[in-house]
Formats: structure tokens, sequence, C-alpha cells
């Protein structure tokens, strides 16, 4: 499938920011196999004072900009052509979870795809014994990793209400499972954490996902803004496997890949450091419509 | 006292003139004093000879002029929890001495290991082939918290990651040294040592002279030439990054940085421009070259590390992606801290250096292996267990460590089970029984469990290991009871040679020396600094009409009299009540002085901060029991009193510069709106009976006034003494007047020859003020003169310290 996508971020700050710095994570990434970025820019209002581009550790395309002067508005665009490649898993080459362990341990590397990086604690999700045990529940003796992955998450979309007032940015997944209610970021460190806790690799994918479904089919939750979904590591032979706890499917052609980290923290669209003796609003749309 | 616990001591078998007499090594214990035969070690003996002509009131005496010497030079260290006091250093007098040869041995495994460390590091943010050869887990990496992802691929700009190491090092009961743990992240402690030495020559002043103690000085003076070769440009400015004053060892960076001569800044001192690090000073942005770092990397750069913390500086790791400026130690650096890095220390030595370890670390094993698991399990008796990322040793980690023997009471499963719980998450160390070292208690000399920190420095010519360091010594028998918080000391070591050593001293010879001018001042620490001035002088303010007003009160038949209510009135829109005797207000006011005060703690003397405790401490006692009038009058005389005493500190000592500028402007400032606001309200026509008269006391200027006028107290009169007369050290011109003295001396008074638009303002009130007569004063006038004061004071902020 190919794709035109435009994303546009608006802050709107109540009392004039003087300075700040950002770093910016919108650009849909590369990935052989995948997906390809055929053409992208960010573009940034006002005009920043400096600007750099850089990759950060996971691969994500990062843009550093930094504004010296007084400003109430904060606009970022994101154009981007995208050619989705990726086909749905059908085989399941994934071991059983006790089988994990030694693969693990048979894997010498701390690249950034590595599983390594996505099996402890990371900064926004701690353990959590409340969804460990849920997660221990689910998980019946003889199922493969990737047939546990498909439980929980099939699990998390049964129980959970998708729910935009129920939760924020900062709600931990502790208390998104207490409610039992979120959006896709909630949904999302909810499986990495249960996965985790079972000893499954799993990381947090932010991307978008096309706004219209073709023809005949039910739109998606989490279409109208940016979104989020879960890749967990299925073995060497299984490799990553990305799964949409939101709306219970695989990511597939429907799901265009922004970047890889180990929680919504090393993926969010924005983050900055500003100086402001007021509150700030944010605005976000998303289109993503396939090219005919 | 000291007699009666003299006799005990004899009792106990002390006899006079034999202090190493019932001191005994514990069984199979190491200990420093005591060759394992018994018999005192060469190096001791003229310590204890020396010791042994002493009789108890003498040593008393020494022991004191040494802590003494702490309390005068200010030295604390921040006790955390239990209220969150700072507390005096704990000095164990003893010092603890080691031949030159045997340390000799120590410094070369020392620097082997921060060789290796240097490589280790240098691997891990750099090609990896450790892990991908095998020979460090991944996990041991990637699920470590103190591997910062943002860094990997950096290289840092002067090629080293370490350039500052220290080591926990203690002496086994075969005699031999283990290292306990390596500090790499932002090693303390150096400061304390040097401040150990000054404190323990004081109590020893003669010995330490004929013994051939290595002096400190050369290894500090080394490291400073170092850092100073670092700078990539000529102009840039090296400093010691600090979180702050909430620290724990906040003392010793302020105490760095000065006897280094590098700045101390914080965090929000800094900002990065254009791929550079700058400092933030009265004088506009300054290059920095060199972060001396003393806060924890993950807090110093909340865009791309810790994105909670708010004592970093956004933006600093792109600089170091940009290569402009070097950290000490590089961020990431703190990964070598890890606890289970300890197991796989010996293979990467051989494999990387080529060599075994000359001084091994304690005996580890990572419970992420199976075989390496078994084992912690079958030898569970003479283990620690302990988190596998602990960046703490065993002995100082707040009891999340604990003994294999005590594991076993506490669990129902069996230790095999729960290690296999646990897995990468734990490391079982050897226990190891740590030397003793005597220590003075209850009169004797007592033996007691010890470790070393010892200091490495990377320098022109290589790793140099500090001839010292400190001695951490337990409270007990127990070796768990080490660490300072826990109630340990600390002492001075003394390495000696059998020749006399080479002594140095920081500073050039005399004949070759160049006058340097203090560089350009942090914009915060002319804030604190201006603050400081506003709070003393508003402190004092507020004490000048209380005294007044406690005075009248005393004699007054009408508690309601119209001027007690007037003043009372005014006071309690400055938020200050009357009838308090000592407001709650004014502790308030006392508390934001010493909290500004104490964020330049390195800009003004020990004596200086003393004085200003100590007001702090007597304000408090007075709030609790002083009683208004006469009672209170006398107390406002007292604090007045150490008011001045503060005051006249700072006055005579303080440097005159930048600095002194803005703590003077801020004092001038206050007394001018001070003055001000009170002649608006006391001084017009309907004021009540004895307002002028109580005006000229508040303003000190009773005597002046009775000299100058020959007339009673008049409104034009007092107006003319507290307004308008530029002699009169409390009038509001006179604090103008300094204002544009000081204003003028400023960086940037001067822009392309204009005045800087508060230079100007500053000018503005000066002469606005200066053409006035007394007649022309009024309530409207003063109103707006306060309102001009006020927005100046804005103005100074902008201009200076944004």
């Amino acid at each position: 499938m190919l794709y035109d996508i435009n994303l546009k971020i608006t802050y709107g700050y109540e009392v004039p920011v003087s300075g700040g710095r950002h770093l910016v994570r919108v650009l849909p990434a590369s990935i052989p196999g995948r997906q390809r970025l055929i053409a992208g820019s960010v573009t940034v209002q006002p005009a920043p004072g400096e600007r750099s581009e850089s990759v950060d550790f996971f691969a994500n395309a990062t843009t550093s900009i930094l504004f010296r002067s007084v400003h109430e508005h904060l606009v970022i665009r994101m154009q981007a052509r995208v050619q989705a490649e990726a086909t749905a898993l059908t085989a399941d080459f994934s071991p059983p979870l006790t089988g994990l362990p030694s693969q693990l341990a048979a894997c010498w590397s701390i690249d950034a795809d590595s599983p390594h990086h996505f099996i402890g604690p990371s900064p926004l999700l701690p353990e959590a014994a409340e969804i460990a045990a849920y997660a221990c529940e689910i998980a019946g003796e003889n199922m493969t990793v990737c047939q546990i992955g498909a439980a929980i998450c099939g699990r998390i979309h049964r129980d959970f209400a998708y729910d935009a007032e129920a939760t924020t940015v900062t709600t931990t997944p502790a208390e998104a499972f207490k409610l039992k209610r979120g959006v896709c970021q909630d949904f999302t460190h909810v499986m990495i954490v249960a996965l985790r806790s079972l000893g499954i690799p799993a990381g947090y994918v932010s991307g978008f996902l096309r706004t219209l479904p073709p023809p005949g089919k039910e739109r998606l939750e989490g279409a109208d803004a940016m979104h989020a979904w879960v890749r967990f590591w299925c073995g060497t032979t299984g490799g990553w496997m990305e799964l949409d706890p939101t709306n219970n499917i695989p990511a597939g052609t429907d799901h265009i890949v922004v970047g890889h980290g180990r929680d919504y923290g090393d993926v969010a669209p924005v983050i900055g450091v500003l100086k402001s003796y007021g509150t700030h609003t944010t605005e976000q749309a998303v289109d993503v419509i396939p090219v005919e | 006292m000291a007699k009666k616990q003299a006799a005990e001591a004899i009792d106990k078998g002390r006899s006079p003139g034999d202090p190493v007499s019932g001191y005994r090594a514990l069984p199979g214990v190491a200990d420093e004093m005591l060759d394992p035969q018994g018999n005192v070690r060469p190096v001791w003996q003229r310590l204890l000879a020396a010791l042994g002509r002493m009789d108890e009131t003498e040593l008393a005496n020494r022991f004191a002029r040494a802590d003494r010497y702490l309390r005068d030079a200010g030295v604390f260290y921040r006790a955390y929890g239990k209220g969150d006091t700072e507390r005096s250093w704990p000095l164990s007098h003893i010092p603890v001495l080691i031949d030159e040869t045997e340390w000799a041995a120590v410094s070369a495994g020392l620097i082997q290991r921060a060789e290796l460390l240097e490589q280790v590091v240098a691997d891990i943010y750099g090609e990896n082939r450790l892990v991908r050869e095998g020979l460090l887990p991944p996990a041991l990496v990637a699920s470590n918290p103190q591997f910062l992802r943002p860094l990997v691929g950096v290289k840092p700009a002067d090629g080293h990651f370490l350039h500052f190491c220290t080591f926990e090092i203690g002496r086994g009961p075969d005699g031999n040294w283990w290292v306990l743990s390596d500090r790499t992240e932002a090693p303390s402690g150096a400061g304390f040592a040097l401040e150990n030495r000054v404190a323990t020559t004081r109590a020893f002043s003669n010995l330490y002279a004929e013994t051939h103690v290595h002096r400190l000085a050369s290894f500090f003076g080394a490291f400073r030439d170092t850092l100073q070769a670092q700078k990539l440009h000529p102009d840039d400015r090296i400093a010691v990054l600090s979180p702050g004053i909430a620290n724990e060892t906040y003392f010793e960076h302020a105490y760095i940085a000065r006897y280094l001569g590098f700045m101390l800044l914080e965090g929000e001192d800094l900002t990065v421009v254009g791929g550079r690090v700058m400092v933030r000073t009265v004088a506009g942005l300054k290059p920095i070259g060199v972060l001396w770092r003393r806060l924890d990397a993950s807090f110093a750069d909340p865009l791309e590390l810790d994105q909670s913390s708010h004592i970093g500086t956004p933006g600093l790791v792109e600089a170091l992606r940009a290569g402009s400026v070097s950290i000490v130690n590089a961020i990431g650096s703190g990964i070598l801290e890890t606890r289970a890095f300890l197991a796989f220390m010996p293979t990467l030595c051989r494999h990387l250096l080529g060599e075994e370890q000359k001084l091994p670390s304690i005996a580890t094993w990572w419970c992420g292996q199976e075989p390496e698991r078994q084992h912690v399990a079958s030898n569970i008796e003479g283990m620690v267990i302990g988190p596998a990322y602990s960046t703490r040793p065993f002995f100082d980690d707040n009891g999340q460590s604990m003994l294999g023997a005590a594991l076993r009471e506490t669990t129902r499963t069996s230790a095999a089970e729960w290690l296999a719980a646990g897995g990468g998450k734990l490391v079982g160390q050897e226990v190891v029984t740590l030397s003793t070292t005597p220590a003075w208690v209850r009169g004797r000399l007592t033996p007691r469990p010890m470790s070393l920190r010892v200091f490495a420095a990377r320098t022109r010519d290589g790793w140099q290991i500090m001839p010292g360091g400190f001695a951490r010594i337990g409270s007990g028998d127990d070796v768990a009871a080490i660490a300072m918080q826990a109630g340990g000391t600390a002492a001075d070591v003394w390495i000696v040679s059998d020749k006399p050593v080479e002594r140095t001293t920081l500073f050039p010879a005399e004949e070759s020396f160049t006058r340097n001018l203090p560089g350009s001042l942090p914009s915060r620490a002319a804030d604190n600094l201006f603050w400081l001035g506003r709070y003393i002088e508003r402190a004092e303010g507020a004490l000048r009409i209380l005294r007044a007003w406690h005075a009248r009160f005393a004699e007054a038949a009408d508690p309601n009299m119209p001027l007690l209510k007037d003043v009372s009135n005014y006071l309690s829109a400055l938020d200050i009540s009357a009838r308090q005797p000592v407001p709650a207000s004014l502790l308030a006011n006392i508390d934001s002085a010493l909290f500004s005060a104490g964020n330049i703690r390195d800009r003004f003397s020990p004596d200086g901060w003393l004085a200003l405790n100590d007001l702090s401490k007597t304000a408090r006692r007075f709030h609790a029991t002083v009683q208004a009038g006469d009672d209170a009058t006398h107390a406002m005389t007292i604090l007045l009193r150490k008011l001045a005493g503060f005051a006249g500190l700072v006055h005579e000592n303080m440097y005159r510069f930048t600095g002194w500028r803005f703590l003077s402007v801020g004092r001038y400032l206050e007394r001018g709106l001070h003055m001000t606001r009170l002649l608006g309200h006391m001084s017009g026509p309907e004021a009540p009976d004895g307002a002028y008269d109580m005006l000229l006391e508040i303003g000190d200027s009773v005597m002046t006034h009775r000299r100058r006028y020959n007339v009673n107290t008049a409104a034009l009169t007092v107006t003319d003494l507290l307004a308008l007369d530029p002699l009169n050290p409390r009038s509001v011109l006179f604090q103008l007047n300094e204002i544009k003295t000081e204003v003028e001396l400023l960086p940037n008074a001067f822009v392309n020859g204009q005045m800087s638009p508060f230079y100007r303002e500053t000018m503005r009130l000066h002469s606005g003020l200066a053409v006035m007569t007394p007649e022309a004063m009024n309530a409207a006038v003063y109103k707006r003169l306060e309102q001009d004061l006020e927005r100046l004071s804005d103005l100074l902020a902008q201009t200076y310290l944004g």
C-alpha cells in the first residue's frame, strides 16, 4: 500500500514562552521488508533558532529544535509518502515460553534490535504485580510465545474500554490496569508489562493508522491521532511480531511505523523543556490516505 | 569526668606511656597497627611513642583542636532522612598509617584497574566487542539503568571516558588488599580527604612534621593542570557541576571549586547554544570547556536523559555529540559501578590487558548464569546476596543485601529456588572480613573495622593515585556499620616514607605571581547575592520597627493609643504581626537569607555563614520564649546586633568585585524601599502623635536630628533628614546614590557608549529625588517612588539575572 501521511501538532501557550528546546520524533521509518519512506519532511513554525537532525539509539529519526525568541504557538507539521510492505505473519515459528530463555541467552548482542533492551523494566514501565498475575493466568502451559502474545492482546482488548477521557499521557500501566480504560498508549503499556513479566521481550511502536478503512471494514480506533502498538520477540527464528491491542489485530499494512522504543518515553512525538508560567493546549490532526 | 575515664582505662590494662598494651587484634582479622605476630608495625612506632607521651588531658585538647578546625571551616555532610540535617564531619582522630612500599603495590593495582575500566566503558559505548565475543553478558548492559543509550557512539571530546575515579578497598585476613567497589559516576570524598588531613595535622602537628608523610597537594595540582590542558579553547572556563545545596556532599563541591579555582555551577546556570555549553553570567554567556560533574548522569539533561530532572541542562547531550565540551567523567561511566561487573573483571583484565589483576576484586558471582548461580546456592553460608545492578558496595546499600545465612531463615523456599527466581537480578559475593585499625574509644585504642577510599586521577603522565585518602571506620565490630550514614567515622590516611618527602603546594612560587581577577559572575550567584542583600535588609527594617513599637508598648498606659495602632496596621500590611514578639514572617525572612547564602557558600567566609546561622537560631529561640514589651525590645536589640555582626563580616571581608556589588545593590534597594514606605505612611500631616520621633528612632537618626536642626521634630525636618539628606546613610537619597555608584561599575552599564536601560533608570530615579525639596514630598510622591524602586529591581533582574 502507498500512503500519503499528514500530521499537524499544535501547541498553544497561555502565557507566551521565551526559548525552549524540543526533540521531535514523527517521521516514518524505513524498515526493510516492512515499509519504505519514499519522501518525508518535518516543518516547524515559528522558525526555530537552531535545528538539527539525528538518528537515536533505536534508529528513530529525531529533529532537535531550539527557540530563542518569544512565541505563543508551536506548530509541527510532517508530510510523508510511505510504501507499506508488511504482510501479516501466517506461520508461528516461536518456541514455547520455557524455550525462550535459552534462545535469549544465545543472543550476544546489544544492537538496537536486540531483545535484551526490552526485557527489564524501563523508565515508564516498572514491574506491576497485578499485571504479572493477569499475564500468568492467561499464559497456558503449552502455548508458544506467539500464542501467548495473541492471547494477552485479545484479553486486553476484551477487558479494557477505549476511553480518551479516563487517562492522560502520564498515567502508569498499573493505574490504567486498575481502571481497565484508556487509549492506545495505555493498552500498549499494559501489554508490554504483561509480556515482560513472563520473560518475553516487548517494546513500544509509535506510528500511524490508515484513517478510513478499506470498503466494508470498520474504522479502527486511534486513527485520528498518532497511534501505538506492541512489538514482542518470538525467539531467534520467530523474530519480532507486532500486535495492536487497541484493535486486537496484527499490525499490518494499515500500521505505519514511526519509531521503536522500550516505552512511550523513547518515542514520544515531542519532548520539550521550556520555561513557562502558564498552561498549554495541544492538538493533533492526522490524515493517512491511500494513494490510488 | 576525664579523670574517671582515665581511671577506668587503667583498670582495663592501659598503663600511662604504653598505649598499645590491652590492644589486641580480633581473632582471624588482620590489623593495620599490629602485624600477624602481634608486633607493632614499624610505621606506627613513632605515632604510638608520641601518644604514650601525652596524658588524657593533652590528647583531649588535641582532638578538640581538630574538631574545632572542622567546625570553623564549616565542614559538613548532609544526612538524608531524619529531618535531612547537616552533620558535622565525624573525624576519627587517629590516622591510619601505611608504609609507602606497600602503598606502591596498591597504587600499581589501582592504576591497572583504572586502565581496565577505561577500556571496558569505551567498548560498551563504542564497538561493543565485549558483548559480541561473549565476555560480558548483554543483559548486564541492556537491562542496566546506568546504561545511557543517547551516549552510545558518542566519543568523549578529549578521547577519555574516565578522569577521576575512587576505589573502596579493604584488607582481608591474609593481609592482602581487595577492591570492594569502583566509583566512576561522580565520586566524592577528595575534598573531605583534604579536610581530614588538615584537621588531623592540627591534632598532631609536631608529629606530622617529623613523620615523613606524603603530601596531597601535588595530586590535586596535577589533576588541575590536566583539566586546564583539556580545554579546547583558551577562553573556555572550567567548572564543577553540582546538583545543588540539597546534595549530601555539597560542601565538598564548593570546597573543591574554591581549592582548584574553578567555577561552581548548577544545571540551570548552563545553556547550550550552537552545540556549545555556555554559562549565564552577569556579563552574558561564556563558554565552558570542561565540566567536573558531581551530578548523577541521568539528571544532567532532561531532554535526552531523565525527563523528570529539574537540575539538568537541556541540550547537554547534544553538546557532547558535537564534541565541544569535556565532562569528567563522561556521562554514562556510572555503568562501571554495577556490582555484577565485579564478577567479570578478572576475565576482562586478561582479555583486554593480557595480564592478571594486580589487585583482585572481592569474589563475586552473577546469578544470571546457571553454573554461577549453583555455586552461590551451594556456598550460601559464606555469601552476601544483593542486587546485581546496585552501584553501591554491599556494606553501604541501605540493607538491600543480606547474608546468605540470614536468607535461609527468612524464606521458606530453598536458597536455590530463591536464587533461580531472582536470576540475573542477583549477585552473590564472598563474605569478607575487613581489617581493623585503632580508634580512640573511651580513653583507649580499640580495634575497629575499616575500609579505605582511594582516589585516582588521570594526569598528563598517566593515572596518579592520591598518596592517602580516607579510611571509613565502623562504629562497632560489624562491617556493615562502616557507612558514614550509619554512625561510622572517617580517619586520615598517612602514607609514610622512611626518608623526607617532597613538599608542594598548589600555589606557584612567589616571584612568579600574576594577579587573577575573579571570572564572570554566574547569574544565579548574582541573583542569590542580590536577594541575600534584600532579605538581610528586610529583616533589619522589620526588627527596627518592631523594637520601636515594643518600647512604646511597654510604656504605654493605653495599648490602643493611635501611634501603636497605626504602626501595627502598617506592619500587618507587610504580613508582620506586631503582637507576636518575634513574628513568624521575620523567621521566614531570615531563613530566606540563609537559603540564598547557602546557595553561594563558596563565595563568603565560614565566619559569615556561622554568624547567619547563629542569627537564625537565636531568632527561633526568641520566637518561642520572648514576651511583648520590654522583653521583646531587648530581644530585638540582640537580633539587630547579630545582624550587624553578619553585615560587618561581609563588609569587612568580601572582595570588592561584581558579587559584592549585587549584594550591596540588594541592600540599598531594600533599605530605600523600607524608608520610602515608612515615610509615605508616617510623615504626613495626619500622622499620630509621636510618629516623627518614632520615624527618627527607626531610622537611627535621633542624634543627628538633634545636632542638625535646632527645632523640635517636625514633618519637614524629618523628611529632609530621612528622605533627602545625601549624607545620612539611612536616607532614601543616600541609597540611590550608592546604587548609582555600584551600577556604574557593573558589566554592560554602557552598551556602545550608551547607557543601558537599567543604568538609565537608576540615573533617572537618583536625579529625580536629588532635586526634590522637603515641602514637595507627600504620600503620592512616596508611592510613586516605591513603585519606581520595585521596577528598578525587576529591571536589574531582567538585565543580569535572567
